[in-house]
């Protein structure tokens, strides 16, 4: 979606109603967000790029997502799944600013509503040394594989879980993979060659009329 | 003639010269007929254009596999299971009349003889279910006991209903009495089908394609759940006889149909000597019709579920060829 | 007992375990390789007779690691792997991530890009379930279907191919539009590549064909007593069920839930300038699963057709820069792929490669109600639900 700021000299009369609904919509999104926010009494929340983030606590975690799912109208389960903000990745790449990082995890947990388009994501931050939280199982029992998954991947263990078995990985497995100081074993064997491959510019005035000479792209493959 | 030269000529006339070739175009005939109901062609290498040695190519090729038994089989059990199969289903050859004096053995009690050495076949099955140590062969073997049980009542009851309107249980008198039919006086040739038994015919065909376990009625065999079910252990020069007991199976009772129903060897303006030579070749002529009705239901429709294959059996077939009986009863005594 | 009776019950089979009969029941290990679990799936059923018991599934076989691999790819060769992961409807998997990607750089895509991405996403639709409708009635043991709709799905996967390369993983979409032209290198010109001459002759034909296999498979299928017999009232999910288990897609329409993203959700592609119905069916059994891909394939044929008659020229692919660096934010993007909601939730910090993926894969949400929805039901029946809900295995896995 284009950010376009509004601008007070528009003569289009179509393109005023067209901004004025686009204000409308964006304040009633910020109005849902600022809304739930309220009712699962969390106390922070973030609304950009379509996404609503609402940031819970660990221990407001399963009354918070019942009240999202009762009183709001946010019934269906999207996904759970966290989120390892480390300073230190043995494979990929860093934080913006790693200085300012506080380590974590954030287990995170979408829910929608299937009469409208409104859904939501609730975080809740789990510090790295007691990566303990409440399962929502009792609540949406599509939690199960996707609590399984989480606490396989990112050694999180969910409290109240009926089957904590692993789900992909072999029992005999060690380690949490998508743990950021997890590394891939590929690239112990072989280090990364680096980015070579570059895609070119499209030419100026639109690639469906021109053929590009071969010099123009600057010599990539 | 000497008994034993007797047995010999009477089994290789019937066995190697009648249902081994007539096994053959019907395997072959079920390769092309499946194949145009698909949209597709069929085989078309083995044997020029037509693709006719396919079946012959078939076994061949699985008569030179490997033996493969499973190491916890059951091992006498496993061996002789194709065998019984085989067996029921040949000596219900031995009845069938090709022509007016061309059975091998005119029993009197013919149709009585054929249904009850067929379900020697079930013995065979629940034979090879058990002893593959196997637990989907297992399953398949159960279904196939219960279901094979199940509807030998309506195959017995409809054929039954044949017998009280002929009045006899031999196959060739049964012909005979549709040759000769009288109805109101009037000399009518009409085979049994035509006049009264038509309920008796379908449910004869229901019944008999369950007996065979072939689509709609293959839960023992259900391939996309049990791949192959009783037989999933079974390999070469075994499977082939069991294959063959299939198609030979399958060719018994639709001539077992035809001669009860459909008038047998016999054809309306033929008679004498003329019948003894076009016998053979009109009851096979009604055998390969009604195999080909056999091969278009199984590649048309899908399978029942083995409580819906039960429930019809007990709640619907038996129930109506019982009254069938009843009805062909007060026809015959009216009549 | 009385418990399993409930569920039983729930089953609509008319078949019953008996009190007084002490049977042993079995473990019956279904998979990985089977004919009917679509692809490497393991079910281990407790059996008593006919009847499941339990059963656990167990997955993990084509796992592939994606989400760790999206944290070590850059974003264009990240958008060469996510059509792998649901591989029947490979166009449709590559949607949701590089309209992610377009949403945090706010790259605007030209609009004859987003008309070819609706035309190619509802062509890979109908690819989908028409080998949805071949392989189950194979399951139930027709073996007809299969051939009639297969010969019609190669059609379109030969348009597919014609215009993007590939059957199965076109690898077509660019951030900020399509692919906008191939070839080149020191020797060779780089050759625009817009639509193949015969593009729009052949979808249309491709169209009537379908449409007219669709009318043959409604005779041979939909009709048949027994496909009914074994279909009707068979693995019944109610819709609060769907919702609580994150069902989305046909199976949640089948069970009455009146959601499509394609017209409730967030827009991604131009969907409100084409007319379509979305079609829910309300007894949520087998059958309604199979009503509803059906006559998804006729609604997708429509949305084609009026796709090729609105598709106006321009770029095919909007300015971007050299080397992709998609600014610092989070977002998530989900669009309605044939299996159900596919979405991709993006965590970038500001580099050329993502911090986080989460990917959001419909057959993995379908896939978890099975364990409750099979207690109780028959072993016949246990395929005939296992293919009504149209899993992948690589969607599941990821």
């Amino acid at each position: 979606m284009t950010d376009s700021p509004p601008d007070g000299d528009l003569v289009d009369e179509a393109a005023d109603s067209v901004e004025a609904d686009a204000v409308e919509t964006e304040l009633e999104e910020i109005g849902f967000a600022a809304e739930l926010t309220e009712l699962v009494g969390a106390s922070l929340w973030v609304d950009e790029f379509d996404t609503i983030r609402i940031y819970v606590a660990r221990e407001n975690w399963v009354e918070s997502l019942r009240l999202a799912r009762d009183e709001a109208g946010l019934t269906f389960f999207g996904w759970l799944s966290a989120v390892d903000w480390s300073t230190e990745v043995a494979v990929g790449e860093q934080v913006g600013e790693p200085d300012e990082l506080i380590e974590r995890y954030e287990v995170v947990c979408r829910l929608s509503s299937v009469t409208s388009s409104k859904g939501a994501h609730f975080f809740t931050e789990v510090p790295k040394d007691d990566a303990i939280i409440d399962s929502i199982v009792p609540l949406f029992a599509g939690a199960e594989w996707h609590e399984r998954e989480a606490a396989e991947m990112f050694g999180i263990t969910f409290v109240g879980h009926p089957y904590p078995l692993k789900l992909y990985l072999p029992d005999s497995f060690q380690g949490f993979p998508l743990r950021k100081s997890y590394p891939l074993l590929s690239r112990e064997v072989k280090p990364w060659p680096g980015t070579v491959d570059v895609e070119s510019m499209p030419a100026a005035d639109g690639p469906s009329t021109t053929n590009v000479e071969a010099g123009d792209t600057g010599g990539d493959e | 003639m000497n008994f034993w030269l007797e047995l010999v000529v009477k089994t290789v006339l019937v066995l190697i010269l009648v249902v081994l070739p007539v096994a053959l175009v019907v395997i072959f005939g079920e390769l092309k007929i499946s194949a145009h109901i698909q949209s597709r062609i069929g085989p078309y290498f083995a044997g020029g254009r037509f693709g006719w040695a396919q079946p012959l190519a078939d076994g061949a090729k699985f008569i030179q596999k490997e033996d493969l038994i499973p190491a916890g089989a059951d091992n006498p059990v496993f061996r002789f299971a194709p065998y019984v199969v085989l067996m029921g289903t040949f000596a219900t050859f031995v009845v069938i009349p090709f022509g007016p004096d061309l059975a091998a053995e005119n029993l009197d009690v013919g149709i009585f003889f054929l249904l009850a050495v067929s379900s020697l076949s079930t013995l065979g099955v629940l034979m090879a279910g058990w002893s593959s140590a196997n637990k989907y062969s297992l399953i398949g073997g159960l279904r196939a006991a219960a279901q094979l049980i199940a509807y030998e009542l309506p195959l017995v009851l409809a054929a039954l209903a044949v017998v009280i309107q002929a009045g006899t249980l031999s196959l060739s008198g049964i012909v005979e009495a549709q040759a000769n039919m009288e109805i109101f006086g009037l000399g009518i040739h009409l085979p049994y089908v035509l006049t009264g038994q038509i309920l008796s015919f379908i449910i004869f065909t229901i019944a008999a394609l369950a007996e065979l376990s072939r689509i709609p009625f293959d839960m023992p065999i259900a391939e996309s759940e049990l791949t192959m079910g009783y037989l999933t252990e079974y390999s070469g020069l075994r499977f082939t006889m069991f294959f063959l007991g299939e198609y030979a199976a399958m060719i018994s009772l639709a001539a077992v149909a035809s001669t009860l129903f459909l008038g047998g060897y016999y054809l309306p303006g033929l008679s004498g000597d003329a019948l003894k030579v076009a016998g053979p070749f009109i009851l096979l002529g009604k055998t390969l019709i009604l195999c080909f009705v056999f091969i278009w239901m199984r590649w048309s429709w899908p399978r029942l579920r083995e409580d819906q294959l039960q429930s019809l059996a007990w709640k619907w077939l038996i129930p109506l060829a019982l009254v069938n009986i009843v009805v062909i009863s007060i026809f015959k005594v009216v009549l | 007992m009385t418990d399993i009776d409930a569920r039983a019950a729930m089953h609509l089979s008319d078949a019953s375990v008996s009190v007084e009969l002490e049977t042993q029941g079995m473990t019956l290990n279904i998979g990985p390789q089977h004919p009917s679990t679509h692809g490497v799936l393991r079910l281990v059923a407790k059996v008593e007779g006919e009847r499941v018991m339990s059963v656990q599934p167990v997955i993990g076989y084509m796992h592939r690691g994606y989400e760790k691999l999206t944290e070590v790819r850059t974003y264009a060769q990240i958008t060469a792997l996510v059509n792998r992961i649901d591989w029947v409807s490979g166009f449709a998997n590559e949607i949701p991530w590089i309209r992610a990607v377009e949403k945090l750089m706010e790259i605007e895509v030209p609009e004859r890009a987003q008309w070819i991405r609706l035309i190619l996403t509802e062509m890979t639709r109908i690819s989908s379930h028409l080998l949805f409708m071949s392989s189950y009635p194979l399951e139930l043991g027709a073996a007809t279907p299969l051939m009639y709709a297969l010969r019609e799905r190669e059609y379109v996967m030969d348009l597919i191919e014609g215009l993007t390369g590939g059957r199965f993983h076109p690898n077509f979409n660019r951030v900020g539009g399509v692919k906008p032209a191939a070839g080149g290198g020191s020797t060779q010109k780089k050759v625009s590549q817009d639509l193949p001459a015969g593009f729009f002759q052949g979808t249309r034909e491709a169209m009537d064909r379908i449409d007219s296999v669709m009318d043959e498979l409604d005779e041979l299928v939909t009709g048949n007593e027994m496909v009914r017999a074994r279909t009707i009232g068979v693995g019944v999910i109610p819709p609060e069920k769907a919702i609580e288990f994150g069902l989305s897609g046909p199976n949640a329409r089948a069970s009455g839930i009146d959601f499509d993203l394609r017209r409730d959700g967030e827009p991604y592609l131009p969907y409100d300038q084409v007319d379509f119905d979305v079609i829910t069916e309300q007894t949520g059994d087998s059958f309604a699963r199979y009503l509803v891909r059906k006559e998804e394939i006729r609604q997708a044929v429509r949305i084609v057709r009026q796709g090729i008659d609105n598709i106006k020229p321009g770029p095919l692919q909007a300015k971007v820069p050299r080397v992709l660096k998609v600014p610092k934010g989070q977002t998530y993007v989900r669009t309605e792929n044939p299996k159900g909601e596919m979405g991709f939730y993006l965590i970038s910090e500001g580099g050329r490669i993502p911090y986080r993926v989460k990917i959001r894969s419909a057959s993995f949400c379908n896939l978890s109600i099975l364990s409750w929805i099979l207690e109780g039901a028959l072993v016949p029946d246990l395929v005939a639900i296992m293919g009504s809900l149209d899993f992948v295995l690589g969607d599941v896995d990821r």
